[in-house]
């Protein structure tokens, strides 16, 4: 019998609520926090995160969460083309991915960032 | 929208941008980056030691994991710097160890080391990994003793090419037992015999030890049981690789550097035999690099050898290679590229070797990929330096030198000024230049008008006068060395381009036509300049002011004059006076 996923609720600071499985959530170290210890209601506020961002970190932990653990190229290049944005966009990224404490999506948005500024140099 | 980040995300973002080039940009952007910036920079070059200070270093960057310092100018390889000029390496060692505890690695050339200062190093930094010192001096093997004793962590120590006060080989026994450290030991210019028995216990127990190179000290029998104890080494220096033929040998060494399955290296060979060369042939077709520099033997030795490295990326050889060998080397190694040919007898008159320019030029046109040459020989022409060009317009580093001072074109007699010309006209990327031969200030006048990426420039013997010196300091727009020795290039020229001086790490002058007036001029006008007078008659005050120095090195510097100099150098200060060293 499949287990029902336990499903998280998230609120942006625009107030949209976005309604994830838990194991998604789980990829942000803050929100794991928050629930492990009890410091969060049935909804998350998460202020500092605007909807279209956060629908954005959804979307990247959702592909890393399903994904099979040995498809590496298939990653790679939805990795690749994830960054490939608006630089506000990405910024908003990589602020929500330290917010959130997502640790590959810092990683992934810190490269970026680090390869356009090695271009502009 | 405007983000604003939390400083530990753009240090994170920063942690992935390393070369020296972008985080100086990246410092430069705005206040708060600079201040970022330079908490997170963990690794320092400094290509001139008196360029800057210990304390500015410091005080700019606190939490430097790496340093890498130069101090001799380059020409102190060919003698050229009188001994005693400088290059000391204390006044870093004693800073860096009050204040960078956590240092891991320091890197140094022409360096001047003594042993207090390989105590200190090996006692202030606990977690001291990395010691390369290349082309250094100063210290005995009572320094390496404290290294080896006191480096609980040490991955590298690689003495390369310094000249080492050889007191015994019982400094390799100062390893600790529980050292296991180790990845990479070059030993090479040592000149006694170290303890064998240390040495094969400490590289059997070095699990990760990557890089050996050997002394000559090191006999050949030795060599089968430290390979069998180190089977995952990537580079190997042999010792000498000579011993009475006997078969047994022969077959132990073979069987040894078949189980080297990593072995992509391979350097050493002093005093070679070549009935043992057959034993490195398991290995051949794995390496990138083969350095014979130390081997002498003779052109078909050297083929059979080339002809099965079918992947070899570097190759630094003798002479004795000759124009044969060189056509099998363009034939067989299609992914060459740096090429080094070195003199077997540089001060014979007569020709030993059949090595002529036809070697290079094979090379110029089997290897396509290659970028790096340093080819000494004993003639040369512009048509074949045309094709070369022609052929290699990809090269980065082209170091020619015709072993006899202006030397012709031997076809036609002339200058090879178009043969050069043609190299920096053809070769875009060049970043690196030595000259030889007979030259005119139209050589110059190529440079300056096209070698646009050109870093680094060696003149020995040539031009006719200041023009040619205008040409390369007006035109050069990428450049950061310039040495020049014996050739007539003089004050007009410097005064003119004095300026450009501060855009360049250093300038060299040696026997040339430089007054002592001029360098006063210098210093006068340029105060972020050191303007040495190097002259070993006695001050330049007690000559006329048009009187040439002997020799001259000009650097930029936010460190101010330095004290270190020996009597026979000057600085010329901010009057224009360069007064007598108060000792």
């Amino acid at each position: 019998m499949a287990s029902e996923s336990k499903m998280i609720m998230l609120r942006s600071s625009n107030n949209e609520v976005f309604e994830v499985e838990e194991a998604l959530a789980f990829e942000s170290q803050t929100i794991k926090h928050m629930i492990e210890h009890d410091c969060a209601d049935t909804v998350i506020p998460l202020p500092k995160v605007s909807s279209n961002i956060l629908a954005k970190v959804i979307e990247y932990c959702k592909k890393h969460v399903t994904s099979p653990k040995d498809d590496n190229n298939e990653l790679e290049s939805f990795d690749a083309e994830f960054v490939n944005i608006d630089k506000n966009v990405l910024f908003g990224l990589m602020s929500a991915a330290n917010y959130l404490n997502i640790k590959s999506f810092l990683d992934l948005t810190s490269q970026a960032l680090a390869d356009i500024i090695e271009e502009k140099c | 929208m405007a983000y604003s980040f939390p400083e530990e995300v753009l240090e994170y973002v920063f942690s992935f941008i390393n070369s020296d080039k972008d985080r100086n940009a990246v410092s430069l952007v705005c206040k708060s980056w600079y201040e970022i910036e330079r908490w997170c920079r963990r690794r320092i070059f400094i290509g001139n030691c008196y360029a800057v200070s210990p304390g500015i270093m410091i005080r700019r960057f606190p939490e430097i994991r790496s340093v890498e310092i130069k101090g001799k100018p380059h020409f102190a390889d060919f003698n050229l710097v009188p001994e005693g000029w400088g290059g000391y390496v204390y006044p870093w060692v004693i800073a860096m160890s009050r204040a960078y505890p956590w240092l891991e690695e320091i890197r140094l050339k022409r360096m001047v080391v003594s042993d207090e200062c390989l105590e200190l190093i090996s006692k202030s930094f606990k977690n001291f990994k990395v010691l390369v010192m290349s082309s250094c001096e100063g210290f005995s093997t009572d320094g390496l003793a404290s290294v080896a004793a006191n480096c609980r962590n040490l991955k590298e120590l690689d003495l390369r090419e310094s000249e080492v006060e050889d007191l015994s080989g019982h400094w390799l026994s100062h390893f600790p037992d529980t050292c296991t450290s180790l990845v990479s030991l070059n030993i090479a210019c040592l000149g006694s015999e170290v303890s064998f028995s240390a040495l094969e216990r400490l590289v059997s127990r070095c699990p990760n030890l990557r890089m050996l190179q050997l002394n000559r000290a090191v006999p050949l029998e030795k060599l089968p049981n430290l390979l069998r104890g180190a089977p995952q080494l990537a580079e190997l220096g042999t010792g000498a690789y000579s011993a009475e033929l006997r078969p047994e040998l022969l077959s132990s060494l073979l069987d040894a550097f078949t189980g080297c399955k990593k072995l992509k290296g391979l350097s050493g060979f002093w005093d070679v035999v070549p009935a043992y060369l057959p034993a490195i042939y398991p290995v051949c077709h794995g390496l990138t690099s083969l350095n014979l520099s130390y081997a002498t033997i003779q052109s078909p030795d050297i083929s059979k050898l080339i002809s099965q490295c079918q992947n070899l990326q570097r190759l630094w050889v003798l002479d004795y290679i000759e124009d044969g060998g060189l056509d099998i080397l363009a034939t067989t190694c299609k992914n060459l590229e740096e090429l080094r040919v070195f003199p077997s007898d540089p001060y014979g008159v007569e020709q030993n070797v059949s090595l002529t320019e036809q070697g290079l030029v094979s090379v110029s046109e089997g290897c396509p990929k290659l970028q790096s040459v340093l080819y000494f020989c004993r003639r040369m022409s512009n048509a074949s330096l045309v094709t070369i060009a022609q052929n290699r317009p990809n090269l980065i580093r082209f170091r020619l030198c015709i072993i006899e001072a202006r030397a012709t074109d031997y076809l036609t007699l002339e200058p090879l000024d178009a043969g050069f010309g043609a190299i920096v006209e053809n070769c875009r990327e060049l970043r690196r230049l030595s000259l030889s031969g007979l030259l005119t200030d139209r050589v110059f006048e190529y440079i300056g008008k096209h070698a646009k990426k050109l870093e680094m420039l060696s003149i020995a013997f040539a031009g006719d006068g200041d023009l040619g010196l205008h040409h390369v300091l007006s035109g050069c727009e990428s450049l950061r060395k310039l040495e020049i020795r014996d050739s007539p290039f003089g004050d007009k020229a410097l005064l003119a381009n004095a300026a450009k001086l501060e855009t360049m790490r250093s300038l060299w002058m040696s026997s040339c036509s430089v007054s002592y007036g001029a360098c006063k001029l210098l210093g006068q006008r340029l105060p972020r300049l050191n303007v040495e007078v190097i002259d070993e008659r006695g001050t330049p005050e007690s000559r006329p002011e048009s009187c040439h120095i002997e020799k001259l090195y000009i650097y930029r510097t936010v460190a101010g004059r330095r004290f270190d100099t020996p009597d026979f150098i000057w600085t010329v200060d901010e009057e224009g006076n360069a007064p007598l060293r108060i000792a």
